[in-house]
């Protein structure tokens, strides 16, 4: 029989941090991270059977690859542990997270590290920007566009304009109630910015258009972060269960999970979807699967959802590629505040990656952490009261790699 | 008390602490007016805050007046009244009393200064604004560093304390602690007691060999003597000389101003505020030069000489491996590393004896050192060198060992209640 994964906890990095400033080689952060994470969760380093690195491009950003052997640097213990690093882009952390249950569920390991790790601040946002446009395809539509990926999820804004209708002011109103909510997540990256709905709405000195209908406050950010999570088998959850004195019920699950891929190309994803009522029907599949595994009728069965808000157009698509409301009328959700705090489905409690940050690789599994938290009642401020169940989705690139995840007791 | 409705007025709105606490509160969603003498002054305040909070649409929530035309109406209105007017007991003593005419009875009242008395400033008030009075004193940048210091007048009531926390920690996103009402009170009083020390063991040993030899690899953004021109020579000066003027400690000696200072101040030499005139270090387009205390000119600024211990904490910092950086401080022989364990344990043992007169508590120090300063919090320095060579290191060099070091040392325990995570980003390489 297949085990299902746990999921003991762990920890992320202050997302505000500059890891350049700081002198730091990324190894630095990875163990302060690795560390706490072990601290938190309680859990030895010899416990750990397996580590799964998620990074999208270590390579340009800080001229390494092989990350998944710096894991080895965490603790001498690890020398020869099984390690792999993985990339999806943007869905980079979730792709690990999906290696590491794998190999729990195959029986191979009883626990596994997850670790999520991206330093961006080393280079310049023009630099920056190229290096991002690897995640769609680099040739045919980012090479020589200034800032390849706004451009690319303002046309998502363009295609839902086109088919439904799509006024700026429900992209402003994402942004702010993001900013809002990172203001309560101690480890947000905006948590001390300034950010209103009216700032979001206008242009201006400080809030430019950066392609097509994106301005600087439609925008994730650009972060050093990273981010630590252990999943184990039933066997192993239930021993640490036993040793903490708690059931193993009240230990988290993933309940269910949905991967799905588009084709790379912005253009084809259109095309393809033009006759669907979704404008992308693979992340809205992958969505659909986390649910069917979880076995839950739909998104009211959730308490709350980490989203993959990397421009305001990917959250305004994810509210109805949720479910949410009816292919197309996400307004409706904005108009009705459901996705706030305190309301029907609080979308990005933590802030997303518009208010908490968007370290590109860790991403996956900085919202898996914030799940965790969520439904164990742990996220502090940024709690959503009374939840059991929360939903996740992080997709690499323009909608190419799609993950998603339900999580809950 | 009620929690504090969202409406503050701000005077000294043309300061960089009036400016970058609008920008503060503003960021918080608070309807912020920004009173300066002339009303040009308070709106280049208002533009000065727009550029802190990066955002054009600040001034959804700020308007901008004059003492003359606004101060009454606008304090009988507003739930907080927050001072950032110069460092001048005087003058800050008689807007109070202009306030406390007009404000209303449950308004909070609060100054922002670095170190003044604030019972000094509450004296001759009204029993409600006493009530209502307490000092805040947000750090520069304040929409950058964090760190707040909570310092309540002996007649500040408890709810009133208490409200004024809640709003910061809750509402402006701070990292507070409540002090005593001592002179620079925690984090100045510490802070400037270490870069004062240094100021005066550059005049032997040199500005660029002191802040290479201190530099971030012991725990701090910036190396001291740097950053004593970042804040200013007038300031420096001016906090030195108010603890040494009113407090009698065992780090007395610490805080007499080097004459090269006085000086310096004396002739216009500010620090970076005064680039012509320079500070410890003076800049040109590419061109750096640094202060020769002795003589007071300047020279063409070159690295020290690489010396090991100091390198090879960097390394280890720069791998997190935090616990080898102080181990190598700790162990490394020669001059320059017993220089570096008096700068190093002198703060941290300054600090730590700081509990009980001015702070509450160790964790306090360690959190307005870390999110004041971005120092080190001594806690962590103490548990990653080990408690016990702590207490070696502060008895070898003649340092009082703090109560906390000595029971930590004794009993095994931890001083810092935070994780790895909590102090990384405090030790630079």
């Amino acid at each position: 029989m297949v085990s299902p994964v746990y999921i003991l906890g762990g920890a992320q990095s202050d997302f505000a941090r500059n890891w350049t400033k700081e002198g730091k080689h990324f190894v630095a952060v990875m163990r302060e991270a690795a560390i706490a994470a072990m601290e938190q969760a309680k859990i030895e380093p010899r416990e750990i059977e397996t580590a799964h690195v998620g990074n999208f491009a270590a390579e340009l950003y800080a001229k390494q690859g092989q990350l998944n052997a710096f894991f080895l640097e965490v603790d001498p213990v690890f020398s020869g542990l099984p390690t792999s690093r993985h990339e999806a882009a943007c869905a980079s952390g979730s792709i690990a997270i999906l290696a590491a249950s794998a190999d729990i569920e195959a029986g191979r390991y009883d626990t596994a590290a997850v670790v999520g790790l991206e330093q961006m601040k080393t280079v310049d946002s023009a630099t920056g920007g190229d290096f991002l446009g690897t995640a769609g395809w680099y040739e045919r539509e980012c090479k020589g566009v200034a800032y390849p990926f706004p451009a690319l999820f303002g046309r998502l804004g363009d295609e839902y304009d086109k088919r439904f209708g799509l006024k700026d002011e429900y992209l402003a109103h994402i942004s702010a109630v993001n900013y809002s909510n990172a203001k309560r997540n101690p480890n947000a990256q905006t948590r001390t910015w300034f950010m209103s709905e009216g700032n979001a709405q206008q242009t201006g000195k400080f809030n430019q258009v950066i392609a097509g209908r994106i301005k600087v406050s439609d925008c994730s950010q650009v972060t050093d972060g990273t981010a630590v999570i252990f999943l184990a088998s039933e066997k192993f959850a239930a021993e640490y269960a036993k040793r903490r004195g708690m059931q193993l019920s009240g230990i988290p699950r993933i309940l269910g999970w949905g991967h799905h891929t588009a084709p790379i190309e912005f253009d084809r994803k259109v095309a393809e979807s033009r006759d669907n009522p979704y404008v992308l029907p693979h992340t809205r599949q992958a969505i659909v699967d986390s649910f069917k595994r979880a076995g839950i009728a739909g998104v009211e069965q959730l308490s709350g959802i980490e989203t993959h808000d990397c421009f305001t157009t990917s959250e305004y698509m994810a509210i109805d590629h949720f479910g949410i409301t009816k292919p197309g009328e996400s307004w409706k959700a904005i108009e009705e505040g459901w996705i706030e705090m305190g309301s029907r489905i609080p979308m990005n409690p933590s802030g997303g990656l518009i208010g908490a940050g968007h370290p590109v690789g860790a991403t996956g599994v900085r919202q898996m952490l914030d799940v965790y938290k969520q439904v164990t009642g742990t996220a502090g401020d940024y709690q959503v009261e009374g939840a059991n169940r929360f939903g996740m989705l992080n997709i690499g690139g323009s909608g190419t790699t799609s993950c998603a995840f339900v999580v809950g007791k | 008390m009620k929690p504090l409705s969202k409406s503050v007025v701000i005077l000294g709105a043309n300061g960089t602490m009036g400016a970058g606490a609008a920008a503060v509160f503003a960021g918080a969603g608070y309807n912020v007016v920004m009173l300066a003498r002339e009303r040009d002054k308070a709106e280049a305040g208002l533009e000065a805050a727009k550029r802190a909070a990066r955002a054009d649409a600040l001034g959804e929530f700020v308007r901008a007046g004059t003492y003359g035309a606004d101060l009454e109406r606008e304090c009988a209105r507003a739930s907080v009244i927050f001072e950032a007017l110069a460092e001048e007991i005087g003058l800050k003593r008689e807007f109070f009393a202009r306030v406390d005419r007009c404000r209303a009875d449950d308004s909070l009242v609060a100054t922002n200064s670095s170190g003044l008395s604030i019972a000094e400033m509450a004296r001759g008030r009204s029993d409600s604004f006493r009530r209502h009075f307490l000092g805040i004193h947000l750090y520069n940048p304040p929409h950058i560093i964090v760190g707040t210091e909570v310092i309540p007048n002996p007649d500040t009531a408890p709810e009133v304390l208490s409200a004024a926390v809640a709003m910061l920690r809750g509402q402006l996103n701070r990292k507070v602690i409540v002090t005593r009402d001592r002179p620079a009170f925690v984090g100045n009083r510490v802070g400037f007691k270490v870069m004062n020390e240094v100021a005066q063991l550059a005049e032997h040993y040199g500005v660029a060999f002191l802040d290479y030899v201190v530099g971030p690899q012991t725990g701090r953004a910036m190396a001291p003597l740097a950053t004593i021109d970042l804040v200013g020579w007038d300031v420096h000066k001016a906090i030195v000389d108010n603890v040494r003027a009113n407090c009698r400690d065992e780090a007395y000696q610490c805080f007499t101003l080097p004459a090269y200072i006085e000086r310096g101040v004396t002739a216009g030499s500010l620090g970076d505020k005064t680039p012509a005139m320079g500070g410890f270090y003076r800049r040109e387009g590419k061109s750096v030069e640094v202060l020769n205390p002795a003589t007071g000119g300047y020279e063409p600024y070159a690295a020290p000489e690489p010396i090991g211990f100091v390198e090879r904490m960097r390394e280890h910092n720069r791998m997190g491996r935090y616990g080898g950086a102080m181990a190598e401080l700790a162990s490394a022989e020669g001059p320059e590393a017993e220089l570096a364990r008096r700068v190093v344990m002198g703060y941290v043992s300054y600090a730590l004896n700081r509990v009980g007169e001015v702070a509450e508590s160790t964790s306090d120090v360690d959190t307005i050192m870390s999110f004041g300063f971005n120092w080190a919090p001594p806690g962590a320095i103490v548990d990653l060198m080990g408690a016990r060579r702590a207490v070696e290191l502060c008895e070898r060099a003649g340092l009082a060992v703090p109560p906390a070091v000595e029971s930590a040392a004794r009993k095994g325990h931890k001083l810092f209640s935070g994780c790895v995570l909590d102090y990384g980003r405090t030790f630079f390489a």
